[in-house]
């Protein structure tokens, strides 16, 4: 049920496979600290007391590229096989949105029914 | 289970051990759709806060701004996004077939993850005295879901990697071990993932 089926790899192979991890730890490093460095910004804006209407969507907008900072290089999206992955994450970010548009305008917008 | 080779020489350890056997595939395709589950999940906790913010009942009861303290959210921030990156670390020695450092970049993401636990216990009883309870108002209960649902997906983490590095520490690392270990830290990126919208949503929109 779960033996290895691999076949020994040479040398070169071993040493390549090596080198593309570390290669991809470097982007996860930079990744890292994209994720800081937007947390500072963020949480910046708002002990500044800049205006809502322009902190706001600034705000969100950061917390977006953050996340998919995660999903891409941290939980490994941008790899090979993980189409399905990207279409299960992106019907539950369709229906996450729609919850929060359809709550945001049922109670704060729209007029009472 | 059929025989399993465990700590096997890195020359037959494959470029992709979690997803090596059909298990690991499948762990790997089941975890995603629970996650895209959890997404909407989170997705209506989220709704439901942004929609009762602020609605208390009286004039003494607490609001968002009144409660919320930046410094705090920031460390827990850092707590939790430094976590994320030991995982990485963990999922990264993993691949390269080295138990004993899979192991330490493990230990050391619950570590945090237990900093974080434990500074959100602290201000859920501090926010209780200043009369912010489940119960107090709608405000309440739809931040006590939400960041406890938050918090309760933590508490499962922590246990499952705990539990991880316990069972493997005398048998080490295998394809069927490395499976687990990839979803763990999977569950456990995600938690993060709910946790930059909580920082950026309830505190960073909160505090304004």
């Amino acid at each position: 049920m779960a033996e290895i089926k691999q076949e020994p790899m040479s040398k070169k192979k071993l040493d390549y496979v090596r080198r593309e991890r570390t290669r991809e730890m470097r982007q996860q490093i930079i990744s890292f600290s994209l994720m800081i460095f937007l947390t500072f910004v963020a949480f910046g804006l708002v002990a500044m007391d800049v205006s809502p209407q322009f902190v706001i969507p600034i705000v969100i907008g950061m917390a977006f590229i953050q996340v998919i900072l995660q999903f891409y290089y941290f939980m490994h999206m941008k790899d090979k096989g993980h189409e399905f992955a990207k279409l299960f994450i992106m019907t539950g970010i369709f229906f996450a949105l729609s919850f929060v548009v359809t709550f945001i305008y049922i109670v704060w917008i729209g007029k009472p029914i | 289970m059929a025989h399993m080779e465990y700590n096997v020489p890195s020359e037959r350890w494959p470029a992709h051990p979690e997803t090596a056997t059909m298990e690991g595939k499948n762990k790997f395709i089941g975890f995603w759709i629970f996650l895209a589950g959890e997404t909407t999940l989170f997705a209506s906790l989220f709704a439901t806060y942004l929609a009762l913010k602020d609605s208390v009942p009286g004039e003494d009861h607490p609001l968002a701004a009144d409660l919320f303290a930046l410094p705090l959210a920031f460390v827990m921030t850092m707590f939790l996004l430094t976590s994320s990156l030991t995982s990485v670390y963990a999922i990264y020695h993993m691949r390269n077939n080295n138990f004993a450092k899979m192991q330490l970049w493990l230990g050391i993401t619950v570590l945090l993850g237990l900093g974080f636990l434990s500074l959100e216990i602290y201000e859920f009883i501090e926010y209780v005295h200043h009369g912010h309870t489940f119960r107090s108002s709608a405000f309440g209960s739809a931040f006590y879901f939400l960041l406890g649902t938050h918090g309760f997906h933590v508490v499962i983490g922590l246990g499952w990697i705990t539990l991880l590095i316990l069972r493997n520490a005398r048998r080490g690392i295998s394809v069927y071990t490395a499976a687990k270990v990839n979803t763990a830290s999977l569950y456990w990126h995600f938690i993060d993932v709910v946790w930059v919208f909580i920082f950026t949503i309830v505190y960073l929109l909160g505090v304004m």
